[in-house]
C-alpha cells in the first residue's frame, strides 16, 4: 500500500516538475548549468523575495521560476519603448560583451566601460543621451547611472544578484549578476524575449546569435595568465 | 485689487500616497505587467526600494 503511495507521489513529482519546466524560457538545466540561480554569500532583506534556499557552503540560490517570471516582465515593460529610446549600461567586464549583443539585437543604446558622469544629466554634454528606459548590469557597479537616471526620472531595470538592494530601481530581474555564462544566458533570454513581445520573432524562433555569442570572450594570454 | 489664485492637482506616489512635488527626482511608467496602469514613483520611495503594486493586474515591484 504504502510504495503505491510512494509511486503515486514520485509520479505527480515527475508531472508538475515537466509542467514547470515546459513553462520556462529555457529548458531548467540549461539556466542550471549556466550558473544564473547562484547567488553570494550575502543576503539583503530586499532580495529576500527571490531567494529559494541557503546552501550548505553558505551561498544563497536564487528562484529561477522567478527569475524567469521577471524575464518576461522586464521584456514587456522594454518592448512598450522605442528601441533607440533603451539605454543598456554595463561597468562590469564580463557584462560588456552581452550587453553590446543585446543592443545589437534589439537596436537599444550600450554604455559599455565607465559611465561618464553627466551622460544622462548633463545638457551642455555634446555626447549626451536621453533613454526612455535604463538597464543596469549591476546596481552597485553602475551606481552612477542608476543616480543619473534618477536625476531625469527615468525608470530604471536592474539584474540584482543575493547582495544588491532596490534603491533607484524600478524593476529588478533575480539573477546572477557576476558569472560569464549567467549574463551571457539572461541578455540572450531578455533579446529574445523582446523580439519575441515586438512580433518581430516568432514564438518558437530562436535568435540568430547563440548564447555563446552573447558570452564575454577572454583571451588565451588572459586566461593562461 | 482682485487677488489670483490657482490650484493644482498634485499626482500621488502609488507606494506612499502622498503628493509628487514638481521638479523632485520622481518617475512615471506603465506597468511593467500589464501596461496600463500609470505607476508613479516618488523619490524618496525609489530610493528606499518601497513595493508598488499595480492596481489592476496586481504585479508587486521593484
Amino acid at each position: 500500500m504504502a510504495d503505491k503511495e510512494e509511486a503515486k507521489k514520485e509520479k505527480f513529482e515527475e508531472e508538475t516538475s515537466v509542467s514547470v519546466e515546459e513553462e520556462l524560457l529555457l529548458p531548467r538545466d540549461t539556466m542550471l548549468s549556466a550558473g544564473i540561480h547562484i547567488g553570494t554569500r550575502m543576503k539583503t532583506k530586499d532580495m529576500e523575495q527571490f531567494i529559494y534556499r541557503v546552501r550548505p557552503d553558505g551561498l544563497f540560490v536564487l528562484d529561477v521560476k522567478k527569475t524567469d517570471e521577471r524575464i518576461r516582465v522586464a521584456a514587456k515593460f522594454l518592448a512598450r519603448f522605442e528601441p533607440s529610446r533603451i539605454a543598456a549600461a554595463a561597468a562590469r567586464l564580463y557584462a560588456h560583451e552581452p550587453v553590446r549583443k543585446f543592443c545589437e539585437s534589439i537596436g537599444a543604446t550600450p554604455i559599455v566601460g565607465r559611465f561618464i558622469p553627466g551622460l544622462l544629466s548633463n545638457p551642455l554634454y555634446p555626447n549626451r543621451i536621453e533613454p526612455n528606459v535604463l538597464i543596469v548590469s549591476d546596481p552597485r557597479a553602475d551606481s552612477q547611472a542608476i543616480k543619473e537616471a534618477a536625476s531625469v526620472g527615468v525608470p530604471v531595470i536592474a539584474l540584482c544578484s543575493t547582495d544588491n538592494d532596490f534603491s533607484g530601481v524600478d524593476l529588478v530581474i533575480p539573477t546572477n549578476n557576476k558569472g560569464r555564462r549567467a549574463l551571457a544566458v539572461i541578455y540572450w533570454l531578455l533579446a529574445r524575449q523582446v523580439l519575441r513581445e515586438r512580433g518581430e520573432l516568432p514564438p518558437e524562433k530562436d535568435l540568430p546569435l547563440t548564447i555563446e555569442d552573447f558570452e564575454a570572450k577572454i583571451s588565451k594570454e588572459e586566461e593562461e595568465g | 485689487m482682485t487677488e489670483r489664485t490657482a490650484t493644482i492637482t498634485l499626482v500621488t506616489c502609488t507606494s506612499c500616497g502622498k503628493p509628487i512635488l514638481p521638479g523632485s527626482e520622481a518617475t512615471k511608467f506603465l506597468c511593467p505587467n500589464c501596461g496600463e496602469i500609470l505607476i508613479r514613483r516618488c523619490e524618496k520611495c525609489r530610493k528606499f526600494g518601497r513595493p508598488y503594486k499595480c492596481p489592476k493586474c496586481g504585479f508587486v515591484g521593484p
